[in-house]
């Protein structure tokens, strides 16, 4: 048996909208990151009314879980102006937190919004414990860490402080030290940290240099390899394979990134985090990375996947260089709506073209998930039918195995 | 009204001609703590230079703005009281882990908060200054219209670099290592090796590229010159200027700095005139390094034209 004290992580996923917030957390998120109309990052990522959020805040309750905001720009002059009646609203309305890393709304939420509770974002880039008491000095909650931060580094962090420690396990990553980058203002006048960001970081530069003042000399190759354009973009990130590391690290709360993703992406990476951390805390002892959970990932994977910093400084293996290497690329073709156990059928929302023929995959909360070919599909009219091409159409059509709803359905590309 | 002008350092040399030329404060610091320094000092050169200017009544302020790893941590304590043994006047710092332990204790020196691209409302500036801090650098990316807005605000002074090169990115990753090991090159890829970037289908930009251990720098396609805007933040009250010699080696930089320090005394004598200001910016222009540009960057930018 092990002596291990070990703290249930919290499975924190992104949710752009109202839908992908019920998603995420019928999937098993113990908590949701949403944006506001104001003060996010996001800009073009479905952001919440008050209206929305308190749907989602109730929602929330009833299913045990939490629901926070990202308020996270870096404020010019007057941009913080009304954040103090916002973040009011916000702690009427029941949200759990606020994930901020400006000073300034900082300031105002605490005074203003009192009882609010406040977790640092990783725009403010913390990579040190002293930087974490600091922040639990001003009252803080929690604090996110930095994404340049290796597993040794989060060990002797939490070593030396008790504050809530938030660490990225999922998702793509900015190139910069969070907050640290204005490419994006300077090369096409958008604020990277107002909610602009053109991430010119994944755009393709020439290198070069000028030895001769006002003569340029390309060094996009050492006539060794294919000419390749300089790119800083990389890989995403992915810690399925150590989930031990980072819960014995203390890590508090496992964040997914990606508020501008599916509901496919969130319901799939939810899933598989909480999957891991149940059967963790359930038996550490005996805990085993399962391989469905990578392929899992894998199915949802939009480039290739790497540990970011926890392990090592990211090499050129992490960068997008050369020719993509390929990953198996999925559809997400439909949601279940109903399932008669008497019939074996199951209602289906189409939310992408499918046909009879078609080898698909049903998955649901819990990783439950099977394969089956589409042996037949029946239209609102009670009309067989080959194919499902309107999109939201609702049909029916057997299943091998019981589903539920809320359930979804994909399909190899 | 006192302007202060704050220049970067590369030698003792060079120290000593900038003093002569009446700048107010020196800048520099080592590799280790402090971000994009055209010279790392050794601590012994650091103790000459701070002894220096204060042999001409002038201040030494040292750059601890980097983001601080555990590894820097552990040993940012012995150099914070080195500072304090050579007396120092001021540091600047980014990182609230380093003002977490300025404030634990008990340095004669005071701080500027250096936060790079996070500084851009009076708000965050007047929150450091309830930690201590006697003044911040603001970012480069604050149009004139929002530093006026912001002075009636500020608790204390802000910085504005009026010369020198800005930064517009810091990976910890080594991008540019990556690249040639990827395409299988030997080069170096220290701020000597003067590499650029140029945008997709925009062959005219030179963004300057470089790694040191704090990571991987970007600068944007042209460097800062403000000589023509100076009224402007007179005016609006900021006094305190920076130049910054990271890329304008040698004399160079002297004498850039020279033009400010003219600029300085006829502003203060009533005589700055726009014959005098084209004059100076002239002499900038010729002495600016070749094949780098100078623009007012985000200055006279509109602040509705940034989205």
């Amino acid at each position: 048996m092990t002596t291990k004290q070990l703290k249930r992580p919290e499975v924190l996923a992104p949710a752009g909208t109202l839908e992908k917030l019920k998603t995420a957390i019928h999937y098993g998120a113990d908590a949701v990151y949403i944006g506001g109309d104001a003060y996010g990052l996001r800009s073009r990522a479905g952001n919440f009314s008050f209206e929305d959020m308190a749907e989602g805040v109730a929602f929330a309750k009833e299913h045990n879980a939490k629901v926070y905001v990202a308020a996270n720009m870096v404020t010019h002059e007057g941009d913080e102006q009304g954040s103090g009646e916002f973040f009011r609203t916000l702690r009427d309305i029941g949200i759990n937190a606020v994930i901020v890393s400006d000073p300034a709304l900082i300031e105002i939420c605490a005074l203003e919004a009192p009882g609010l509770p406040i977790h640092l974002s990783t725009q403010a880039s913390a990579t040190n414990y002293e930087t974490l008491e600091f922040w639990k000095n001003e009252g803080l909650e929690r604090v996110v860490l930095a994404r340049e931060v290796s597993m040794e580094e989060v060990r002797a962090i939490r070593a030396h402080t008790d504050i809530e420690i938030e660490a990225f396990i999922h998702g793509a990553m900015c190139i910069s030290y969070s907050g640290r980058c204005t490419l994006s203002n300077h090369m096409s006048k958008r604020d990277a940290n107002r909610g602009g960001c053109s991430q010119s970081c994944r755009w393709k530069y020439d290198l070069f240099d000028m030895p001769m003042a006002d003569t340029r000399r390309s060094l996009l190759t050492s006539g060794e390899v294919e000419e390749e354009d300089f790119s800083m973009s990389a890989v995403d990130m992915a810690m399925i394979e150590h989930i031990p590391d980072l819960i014995e690290a203390g890590v508090d709360s496992f964040k997914i990134e990606g508020r501008m993703k599916s509901i496919h992406y969130v319901s799939t990476v939810a899933n598989v985090y909480k999957a891991a951390v149940d059967s963790y805390m359930a038996d550490p002892d005996n805990y085993v990375c399962k391989q469905e959970w990578l392929d899992e990932l894998w199915k949802v994977a939009q480039r290739e996947l790497s540990t970011g910093f926890y392990y090592q400084t990211p090499s050129e293996e992490e960068q997008l260089f050369g020719p993509r290497r390929k990953i198996p690329v999925y559809k997400f073709v439909g949601e279940v709506l109903a399932y008669d156990d008497t019939t074996g059928l199951a209602t289906i929302r189409q939310r992408n073209h499918f046909s009879v023929g078609d080898e698909v995959e049903f998955y649901g909360p819990g990783f439950r998930h099977f394969h089956q070919p589409v042996t037949e599909m029946i239209d609102d009219k009670g009309v067989s039918i080959e194919r499902a091409p309107h999109p939201m159409m609702v049909l029916t059509m057997p299943v091998i195995s019981p589903v539920e709803p809320g359930d979804m359905i994909r399909k190899k590309k | 009204m006192n302007i202060e002008i704050t220049t970067t350092v590369e030698s003792i040399e060079q120290a000593k001609q900038l003093l002569e030329k009446g700048i107010d404060t020196l800048y520099f610091g080592e590799e280790t703590y402090g971000l994009r320094l055209p010279t790392s000092f050794s601590r012994t050169e650091q103790q000459e230079l701070v002894e220096l200017a204060h042999s001409y009544g002038k201040k030494a302020t040292i750059a601890v703005n980097g983001i601080m790893h555990p590894d820097k941590m552990a040993t940012i304590s012995e150099y914070l009281d080195f500072l304090a043994q050579i007396k120092v006047d001021a540091i600047t710092v980014g990182d609230p882990g380093v003002i977490y332990l300025l404030n634990k204790g008990d340095y004669p020196y005071s701080f500027i908060y250096d936060g790079h691209t996070l500084v851009t409302n009076a708000r965050q500036v007047n929150f450091w200054a309830k930690k201590g801090a006697v003044g911040a650098v603001i970012a480069r990316e604050v149009p004139y219209e929002e530093l006026k807005a912001m002075s009636s605000h500020l608790d204390v002074w802000g910085e504005i670099l009026v010369y020198g090169a800005t930064c517009i990115h810091q990976s910890k990753r080594p991008l540019v290592r990556n690249f040639f090991s990827f395409i299988q090159a030997e080069e170096s890829v220290g701020k000597e090796r003067d590499l650029f970037i140029s945008e997709p289908k925009k062959p005219e930009t030179h963004y300057s590229i470089y790694e040191d251990t704090h990571g991987t720098h970007i600068f944007a396609d042209n460097d800062l010159n403000l000589m023509g805007q100076l009224d402007k933040l007179v005016e609006s009250q900021f006094t305190h200027w920076k130049l910054d010699g990271l890329y304008t080696p040698g004399d160079n930089f002297v004498a850039i700095a020279d033009c400010f320090i003219q600029a300085r005394q006829l502003i203060g004598e009533g005589k700055w005139t726009t014959e005098q200001m084209n004059r100076l910016n002239e002499q900038i222009e010729v002495l600016h390094p070749k094949g780098r540009g100078l623009d007012t960057g985000f200055f006279l930018m509109d602040p509705d034209e940034v989205k």
